[in-house]
């Protein structure tokens, strides 16, 4: 019987996607399989915001139905979650207790919200704005309810405000200076970015803390460290993303922040990768690690996976995009605050 | 059938040469010095065993099941001599054990924490129960008065030799009074735990230094064996230019005058370098000195930090912040004050030869990072000066904790002294006078519930960021109350109970399979003997003509008692398994 080789991509995001789409155009024969703890296909993330008013349909926040899996002979699995990794017998642990051997592994799982250590008494609490999931668990609560308030003040926080605003509802915005971690805002970009939100018809606090979040009768009352208080219906946080990196942890591959991988985007371990947002990649340029967001790096870094886990040596040219904007600021896409080179 | 087979199972332990019979055993029970015993304690109760004091988890925390909490601070105390110390502030090697947190089980239960609880809930009219020996009217010296020395005094003493522990510093407790801070560990109970050992008769001299105010021959000449505890106590340097300036500290010289209630000067931005307890104390006292932005930096990444999940958690939510694959390279001044450090970045690479994964620094991939002050947390080694680690061939002079294994943890130098103690006992009397058995009973019942098994892990309650930054010696950790610690201690399978199949009883019905959660309960076709004499994993089979016995593996299983509850043939018994000690 001819051997096939099975590979296994952990992740339906930007990077796993594009990394299964060239194995298969490269190796015809190979048995290539996603799984994904959600339970949607593959769908265009910076528009949840979009959708959630409405402006869009489902149907437009689909970037791959499951037709087109089963056209590119690609194995989905949704609503499976990887709960370990033994890089020895390359075998996967699906938290349902079924094994999946592989091949070749590609962990492409991306992150998911930040909460602040501080605020994990409030996780019951507070909502996010992270995923398909988290969007249809409040899209609808979302119209009928009026004042929000919004912690933290990342990109989606942000463009979360903008979509609160275009709803005419009442929306009180407390920046957190570390929704960045590690890079905190320094007072001149807190009062930039300030300056350029006025334009919005929202509360705004700087410099402060939440002290308390209180439920009553399904609302909830926001207590702030300088004593100002706020009655809300429902309260979001923003504060960045940490890389969904737990099922591989204790497995052998090198972890830090996210998965430590080289500029070819190989792992410590032979035959297993990592891509998008949940690696941390070195680049000999800057000699360091750094992690990358946004969909655009998440692409070439999965391709780039592919082609590699295939056996050629694409070195990640660009540690991607290296500064967003934020409300006219600009901030810095890799974890450590010291790096200068803006070439 | 084989002659052998006709009794029951009962009837076979009193067979056995290797059990000792005592008068309990009309109420079946037998004490066992079989290897297989103490190799099956070892494989089925994981918590235990990865206790270097081999404390009896499932037996306390059963105790503290039934509220009976004086006795579940007893079963501690018969293993470590400070069970709420302990509490506070154990590595926890026995949470990484604990076959609750392996995987599809959830997460291991809070051991620790209900290790605290005994402490915390027993009640006020409890009196501690110590097994006494007579006087021998032999004298032992213990130098140290840190947990390896105090568990060497304490365990002299019990056994009825005169000791005396000869402490350098102004207050007893070693690491525990000097590098531990408050916060985390508050001084009247630890005094309490102390003044506990010391109530035994044995005599405390503190001030009185080794090397300075008494040598090692003097107390050679005036007792009959010595104990050398005297710990780890000189710190590793960064071995950089620019540690001899001003502002940059080592991590345990920081510590002891935050704990003698010194104010040493940290400005606003501090620098900790270092991976373990220790460094995450000093960046957390920082925070409580008015620190603004402390930041600790590792060598390799922080799966490599030798701290458990509650101190990373605890010290994010203070807000300090840790950077990894960095190390320092060089310390810059200004006016012989610190005003910076320079950090060169590291990348892991393999290494044939333990550690395995190890950091290389990255050439050209220096850069700066300014701060008010800088601490060096890097660890400790005995000092040298004050004894020589080469005590071979002085004759009663014996050695425990970390001046034995390095710097290691507190559990692990309460066993060393413990051990040391049983040693010093030997030599002194002549013969072995306590020995660790395998106490055997017949249980009734399981003493769970299934519904046990999907109980969340409870949290530590801990105070809020206001309140431990009013006054620094705030307990941040403020313990479980009763209905907490009952309802933490439902989530321990038990391992201590032993499951076993009667395979001339079974009849092969495989009810139990059925309900078995686990894939615990296992058609078996030999039983393979480890060369240490102890059993090894079973040889599974799904060959009928191969089948010598059904058998429940009791280091996959539970303990959720339902193969008990469904056997028709009530052929399933279990046994309470527990390692104690017995007078020889």
């Amino acid at each position: 019987m001819p051997f096939n080789d099975h590979y296994v991509i952990i992740g339906n995001g930007p990077a796993g996607n594009h990394a299964a789409i060239i194995l298969r155009e490269k190796d015809k024969e190979a048995k290539i399989t996603i799984i994904s703890d959600e339970c949607v296909p593959y769908y265009y993330k910076p528009k949840l915001t979009d959708f959630i008013a409405d402006e869009i349909a489902k149907e437009d926040l689909m970037v791959s139905f499951l037709d087109s899996y089963k056209a590119k002979d690609i194995r989905i699995r949704l609503g499976q979650e990887v709960e370990r990794i033994d890089p020895e017998s390359k075998t996967l642990f699906l938290q349902h207790m079924e094994k999946v051997n592989y091949s070749k592994l590609i962990i492409a799982s991306g992150s998911r919200a930040r909460l602040l250590p501080p605020m994990s008494c409030y996780a019951n609490h507070l909502k996010f704005v992270t995923s398909y999931t988290d969007v249809i668990e409040v899209k609808e609560e979302i119209k009928k309810l009026k004042s929000f308030f919004i912690f933290g003040g990342d990109l989606v926080g942000f463009k979360f405000l903008r979509m609160l605003n275009s709803m005419d509802k009442t929306v009180t915005i407390l920046i957190c200076p570390n929704a960045f971690w590690p890079y905190n805002l320094t007072d001149d970009m807190l009062a930039q970015i300030t300056e350029s939100l006025s334009k919005f018809n929202a509360d705004i606090i700087v410099k402060d803390d939440i002290s308390t979040i209180d439920e009553q009768n399904g609302s909830y009352r926001v207590k702030t460290q300088k004593g100002i208080e706020k009655n809300v219906d429902m309260v979001f946080s923003f504060n960045g993303l940490n890389p969904n990196i737990e099922f591989a942890k204790g497995s052998g591959i090198d972890i830090d922040h996210g998965i430590l991988v080289n500029e070819y985007l190989k792992t410590n371990i032979d035959g297993i990768y990592a891509c998008g947002s949940c690696a941390q990649i070195y680049h000999p340029n800057i000699r360091s690690y750094t992690t990358s967001i946004g969909w655009p790096n998440a692409v070439v870094q999965g391709e780039v996976a592919a082609f590699n886990l295939l056996g050629d040596h694409k070195i990640m040219e660009s540690v991607g995009r290296k500064y967003f904007d934020l409300e006219g600021v600009k901030i810095k896409t890799t974890w450590w605050e010291d790096i200068d080179d803006e070439s | 059938m084989k002659k052998n087979d006709l009794y029951s199972k009962e009837e076979k332990l009193f067979q056995d040469k290797n059990k000792i019979y005592s008068a309990q055993s009309v109420k079946q029970i037998v004490y066992s010095t079989d290897v297989r015993d103490f190799g099956q304690v070892a494989k089925s109760i994981p918590c235990q065993d990865a206790c270097p004091a081999k404390t009896n988890i499932p037996g306390y925390i059963r105790a503290v099941f039934e509220k009976r909490y004086g006795r579940a601070y007893e079963l501690n105390r018969s293993a470590n001599i400070l069970p709420g110390v302990l509490g506070r502030i154990c590595s926890r090697p026995c949470e990484s054990g604990c076959r609750h947190g392996e995987p599809d089980n959830g997460l291991s239960v809070g051991i620790c924490h209900l290790k605290r609880s005994c402490a915390d809930l027993k009640p006020g009219s409890h009196r501690i129960i110590e097994g006494l020996y007579a006087p021998t009217e032999k004298k032992v010296a213990v130098i140290g008065s840190g947990p390896a020395g105090l568990a060497a005094a304490h365990d002299l003493s019990i056994l009825g030799h005169k000791v005396v522990i000869f402490e350098g510093l102004e207050k007893p407790g070693g690491m525990l009074m000097y590098g531990i801070p408050e916060f985390r560990l508050p001084r009247d109970l630890l005094m309490l735990e102390i003044k506990n050992i010391l109530r035994l008769g044995i005599q405390l001299k503190t001030n009185k230094a080794i090397g300075v105010d008494i040598s090692l021959d003097q107390l050679k000449n005036e007792y009959d064996a010595v104990v050398v505890a005297t710990g780890c106590v000189s710190p590793r340097k960064f071995d950089v230019t620019g540690e001899d300036l001003e502002n940059v500290y080592n991590g345990l010289d920081f510590m002891k005058a935050v704990n003698e209630g010194q104010k040493p000067f940290v400005g606003d931005k501090v620098i900790v370098v270092g991976a373990g307890f220790t460094a995450v104390d000093c960046a957390r006292s920082a925070i409580r000195l008015g620190a603004l932005d402390v930041r600790i930096n590792i060598r390799k990444t922080i799966e490599y930090m030798r701290i458990d999940e509650t101190e990373k958690y605890e010290a994010q939510f203070e807000g300090i912040k840790t950077y990894s694959l960095i190390q320092p390279s060089k310390i810059i001044g200004n006016n012989n004050k610190v005003t910076a450090v320079e950090f060169q970045r590291t990348r892991m690479e393999k290494t044939d030869t333990p550690p395995y994964r190890v950091s290389i620094p990255i050439e050209n991939s220096q850069f700066l990072v300014p701060t008010d002050s800088v601490i060096a947390a890097l660890g400790q080694t005995p000092d040298e000066a004050v004894v020589s680690k080469d005590l071979d061939g002085l004759d009663g002079v014996f050695a425990a904790g970390d001046f034995v294994t390095g710097s290691s943890d507190v559990i692990s130098a309460i066993a060393g002294g413990r051990k040391s103690a049983q040693a010093i006992d030997e030599y002194l009397i002549g013969e072995k006078r306590k020995q660790t058995v395998v106490r055997l009973e017949k249980h009734e019942t399981s003493d769970r519930q299934r519904s046990y098994d999907f109980i969340g892990k409870l949290e530590m309650n801990t105070i809020d960021m206001e309140k431990r930054l009013s006054r620094a010696t705030n307990e941040v950790e403020t313990g479980y109350n009763d209905d907490q610690a009952h309802e933490e201690a439902k989530r321990c399978y038990l391992c201590n109970l032993e499951y076993e199949i009667d395979p001339l009883t079974c009849i092969y019905c495989s009810a139990c399979i059925d309900v078995a959660p686990k894939d615990c309960i296992k058609m078996i076709e030999s039983v393979p003997v480890n060369p240490d004499g102890t059993y090894g994993i079973y040889e599974e089979t799904d060959d009928w003509n191969k089948v010598i016995s059904i058998a429940i593996d009791n280091a996959k299983c539970i303990r959720c008692g339902q193969c008990l509850a469904v056997c028709p043939m009530d052929c399933i018994s279990v046994t309470k398994k527990e390692l104690i000690e017995i007078d020889t």
